[in-house]
């Protein structure tokens, strides 16, 4: 009988060891280095969800490695919903006053409407484990992280103008527009403000950092420049030399683009490059709060990073190695980087009078 | 977008004498009352939910769904002291008018050479006319930008023939033109039928005094299908008015904007979105379309009097053209055809397997077939593309079954329901596809036990069911009313019910009317890009909208393969639907 025991609990105990002596590893395995103990029970339940809905306005083909490496992670399933920047913030309000939130992350580049969802509440705060790794202008309260550094630039069509004719300041920049009039009259293409949330979001960022901007936008409408209202728009059309110059153009897309068209070039001021980073949030009735958790973390992991960076989308993190960091990006433009901080700032022209008296004075500048 | 021809001339001419004749009127007792009230009914809340949804929005303050939305006219007020809103719809005007000023002479022209005189290769120009009408116009112009924008290859050839390009498609002149030489098809449908219907009698009586062909033509053929004219240039103004993909493509860059641009705009200009504006802009297309969509009835009322001169059945003798009419005909089409299919359609073509192109570049050095592995690696593409063939082939099926319900519910009845109907098949043509896409989205969203459908391809079959409702509807009535009455009062005087009369009489007589309206609707269904802007998402992405949203981060090279994939789509509709007997120039 006693010796039966003792068989019954040696086998219990060898059981128990095998257990343990598999599920701990695996369970290492999944919880990154320096997160909480307890980020196992945020993985289970977040597996349990299953599911994480992803609404967007970053192209899936530019994620589609961060997409796959978190699937293959956790194998958890994204519903990847690219709508746009205006469709993402459309949609997040009108889901929250139906009662009927889908979304549990939104990751979007309007920094003007991302913030406007923090402040009116459709945010929740989360402490993100990797968030000490961020810069401090990336991290909004714990509820807005910047999960991109993308710089503004210029794109040129390479048989129309070589490199090294390009302005390499912002103030030569205003002087090349009007010293060039003959060359670039019709020519030069930058977004149109009013119908583009992005343009606005740089063209107003520039008001705000440089007294010059109106000179620019001066020296711009002497050249009779044309006004887009995607960058699609822009670069079909400075691939195709109908324009010489593009100003004001998502620098990070223009990286990639001079990959594949091979009369393209992209071009940065030395002295000011803006950046802007796609910010993302996780909602307050998302339901998968979990799977959002580790999709927000996963994002903001050096692992993460490297595959947005892959995907062309540089990384606000110094030690991402795949694709540009934000050290590494600042170089290749010339030392000049300059990220719109994640904070009240970019709330400035979301004040009605404010914003129509930007477009009055640009539309003024611009000569229409 | 709405842009559909109220098809093929839908209620035939001919078929009013027909009318006249028979008591073509069901006898009131029994006459399925109450199945047309149930079907319209549910046909009413379908279209009328969210157009009364846009008009309470015009009249809030914010967002329906805002807690800071109140009653009050400020939208309104802000519309209408808008002097944007006034040049916006001043163009509209002007581009509509235009277009109208193209695409009536010569769509009126091709349906004359077409259809009333000798001219060679019939049967495949029938066919060449339409092709423009079934490709999306944001396809359309893309194509144009590639072939004669300012750097297109063709522009490029010519000026290194003559020293400069001498157009400008970025212009308000450039876009008339365009969108006038697209619209050709949409009147060529309704002045061929009228032209083949009509009886050669009267002409030839009038070549018997020595009239010569031309005069003939003119104080002749032309009065007789005048009303014809008048209609088809009446539905070409409405769809002027909610034109997007063209103003969207080739009018943005030089900020001409119409009232569909300016309700996109809107969208974007206070930072956050002003739907209480974008619905007053939606509301004023409404009203703007109304009195048209009345004086369309009356025209087709009158058309219908002035066709029951002839009489049934004269022969319908085809005018000789001769040697040189023929040359002089087959170049005009010819002409016509190079630049509304050859250019756009090349100009997508080639931008499909390059990745650059334009000045100083030479396109053989950049061929790729790269655009088109992108859409294998990328899930939501080809997701897309296989969204888009199950709405289409599948959701075109459940449609034309839906239409046909429809119209057997107006069949044969001409009362005060029969005016209902008629309206609110054409409200929601009166609506951008972009706002009637919104407001199903948020139909969708509110309305609680459709809230599971939402995030289903069923939330865009419904909307594209809207949309696509007076285009289908045309197609079924003009099929249904084929039907000998006869035959139908044969079967109800041996004592069958309405039902089974339809069942075994009307519904197996049209059924390969059917087949062919399919394949066509199929075909509208596959064109359509703004309806379902707002309406996909995960796994329901569609082509149309993918390439409107990939517009923004400038994935050209992936917007061109997806529109060549649309094309090649459409031109297996269409083989499909002349496999299948559609008549869609009849």
């Amino acid at each position: 009988m006693n010796r039966h025991i003792t068989v019954r609990s040696t086998a219990f105990a060898v059981t128990t060891a095998i257990i343990t002596a598999f599920a701990v590893p695996a369970l290492a395995q999944d919880v990154p280095a320096g997160y909480p103990a307890d980020y196992a029970d945020l993985i289970a339940k977040a597996k349990e969800e299953g599911t994480v809905s992803v609404y967007t306005s970053t192209d899936a083909a530019q994620s589609q490695k961060l997409q796959d490496g978190f699937t293959k992670k956790y194998g958890i399933k994204i519903a990847y919903n690219d709508l746009g920047t205006n469709g993402t913030y459309n949609q997040v309000i009108s889901e929250a006053a139906a009662g009927q939130t889908t979304a549990d992350v939104v990751w979007s580049s309007a920094m003007d409407l991302q913030m406007t969802l923090v402040q009116d509440g459709y945010g929740v705060e989360y402490a993100s484990p990797e968030a000490a790794k961020l810069p401090a202008w990336a991290n909004y309260k714990n509820t807005l992280y910047a999960t991109t550094v993308e710089p503004i630039g210029v794109i040129y069509n390479t048989k129309a103008l070589s490199e090294d004719k390009l302005p390499k300041t912002y103030a030569e920049m205003i002087t090349f527009l009007r010293d060039n009039k003959a060359m670039l009259q019709g020519k030069v293409a930058t977004f149109d403000p009013e119908k583009s949330g992005s343009g606005f979001l740089h063209h107003s960022n520039d008001a705000r950092n440089r007294k010059d901007f109106w000179d620019l936008a001066k020296a711009m409408g002497e050249d009779g420049a044309k006004i887009y209202s995607s960058s699609g728009g822009m670069k079909e059309t400075v691939v195709s030399g109908e324009n010489v110059i593009a100003i004001n153009i998502i620098g990070s897309y223009a990286l990639d683009w001079v990959k594949e068209s091979p009369n393209l070039g992209v071009h940065f001021a030395k002295d000011y490059t803006p950046a802007f980073s796609r910010l993302a949030l996780i909602t307050k009735d998302a339901p998968h709060s979990n799977a959002a958790k580790l999709f927000v973390d996963y994002m903001l992991s050096a692992e993460g990073q490297a595959l947005l960076a892959e995907g062309g989308l540089p990384s606000v993190r110094e030690d991402v190695t795949a694709g540009l960091n934000i050290k590494t990006l600042n170089e290749r433009v010339g030392g000049g980087l300059k990220p719109i901080a994640v904070d009240e700032g970019v709330l400035e022209y979301m004040d009605q009078m404010k914003r129509v008296q930007f477009l009055n004075d640009w539309k003024a500048a611009l000569g229409r | 977008m709405s842009t559909h021809a109220q098809a093929p001339a839908a209620v035939e001419l001919s078929k009013a004498a027909a009318e006249k004749k028979y008591p073509a009127r069901m006898p009131r007792h029994g006459n399925a009352s109450l199945y047309r009230r149930i079907v319209i009914g549910l046909l009413a809340i379908a279209v009328l939910a969210p157009v009364c949804l846009i008009i309470y929005q015009s009249f809030l303050t914010a967002a329906f769904f805002s807690p800071r939305a109140r009653f009050g006219l400020d939208a309104y007020r802000y519309v209408f002291f808008d002097k944007n809103f006034y040049k916006a719809l001043g163009t509209t005007a002007i581009f509509s008018f235009g277009m109208v000023a193209i695409a009536v002479p010569l769509g009126g022209l091709l349906a004359f050479l077409i259809t009333r005189t000798d001219i060679k290769a019939k049967r495949l120009l029938e066919i060449l006319v339409l092709v423009p009408m079934f490709i999306s116009s944001i396809v359309l112009a893309f194509g144009y930008t590639v072939s004669v924008g300012p750097t297109g290859f063709v522009s490029l050839f010519i000026r290194d023939i003559i020293g400069v390009v001498p157009w400008n498609i970025y212009s308000l002149p450039g876009m008339i033109l365009i969108a006038g030489l697209s619209h050709v098809p949409h009147v060529y449908l309704y002045v061929s039928a009228a032209m083949r219907n009509l009886p050669s009698d009267l002409e030839e009586a009038a070549r018997t005094t020595g009239a010569s062909v031309w005069q003939v033509s003119r104080d002749v053929t032309l009065p007789m299908v005048l009303p014809a004219l008048i209609f088809a240039a009446a539905l070409n103004v409405l769809l002027g008015f909610e034109t997007f993909g063209i103003p969207l493509v080739l009018g943005d860059p030089n900020g001409i904007m119409v009232l569909t641009t300016y309700i996109y705009k809107l969208t974007t200009l206070f930072g956050t979105p002003t739907y209480q504006l974008m619905a007053v802009v939606a509301v004023v297309l409404v009203l703007i379309t109304l009195p048209l969509v009345w004086m369309q009835r009356k025209l087709l009322r009158n058309a219908r009097k002035y066709a029951a001169m002839g009489g049934k059945g004269a022969r319908v003798s085809t005018l000789k053209l001769g040697k040189s009419g023929q040359i002089i005909a087959l170049s005009i089409i010819g002409l016509w055809l190079f630049v509304s299919v050859a250019l756009p359609i090349g100009g997508i073509t080639v931008r499909a397997f390059v990745d650059a192109w334009g000045e100083g570049v030479s396109l053989f050095d950049q061929l790729t077939l790269a655009n088109f592995s992108r859409m294998l690696e990328v899930p939501s593409l080809y997701n897309g593309i296989v969204n888009t063939i199950l709405l289409s082939v599948v959701g075109g099926a459940v449609a034309v079954a839906i239409y046909l319900a429809v119209g057997l519910a107006g069949h044969r009845n001409w009362g005060m329901s029969n005016t209902i109907l008629d309206y609110i098949v054409l409200l929601p043509r009166a609506l951008p596809g972009l706002v009637v896409g919104l407001a199903f989205f948020w139909v969708f969203l509110f309305v609680p036990f459709l809230t599971p459908l939402r995030p289903t391809l069923v939330s865009l079959f419904v909307a594209y069911l809207v949309v696509g409702l007076s285009y289908g509807l045309r197609l079924l009535q003009g099929t249904l009313i084929q039907v000998a009455p006869e035959l139908e009062e044969s079967a109800r005087t041996t004592g069958a019910t309405i039902g089974r009369t339809w069942k075994d009489v009307v519904i197996p007589i049209v059924r390969p009317g059917l087949a062919g309206a399919w394949a066509l609707i199929m075909i509208i269904f596959l064109r359509e890009y703004a309806t379902g802007v707002y309406l996909m998402g995960a796994g329901t992405e569609v082509i149309g909208s993918l390439m409107v949203s990939l517009l923004q981060t400038g994935a050209m090279n992936t917007i061109a393969a997806l529109a060549l994939i649309s094309i090649v789509l459409t031109g297996a509709g269409l083989a499909l639907a002349l496999r299948l007997g559609a008549k869609i120039h009849d």
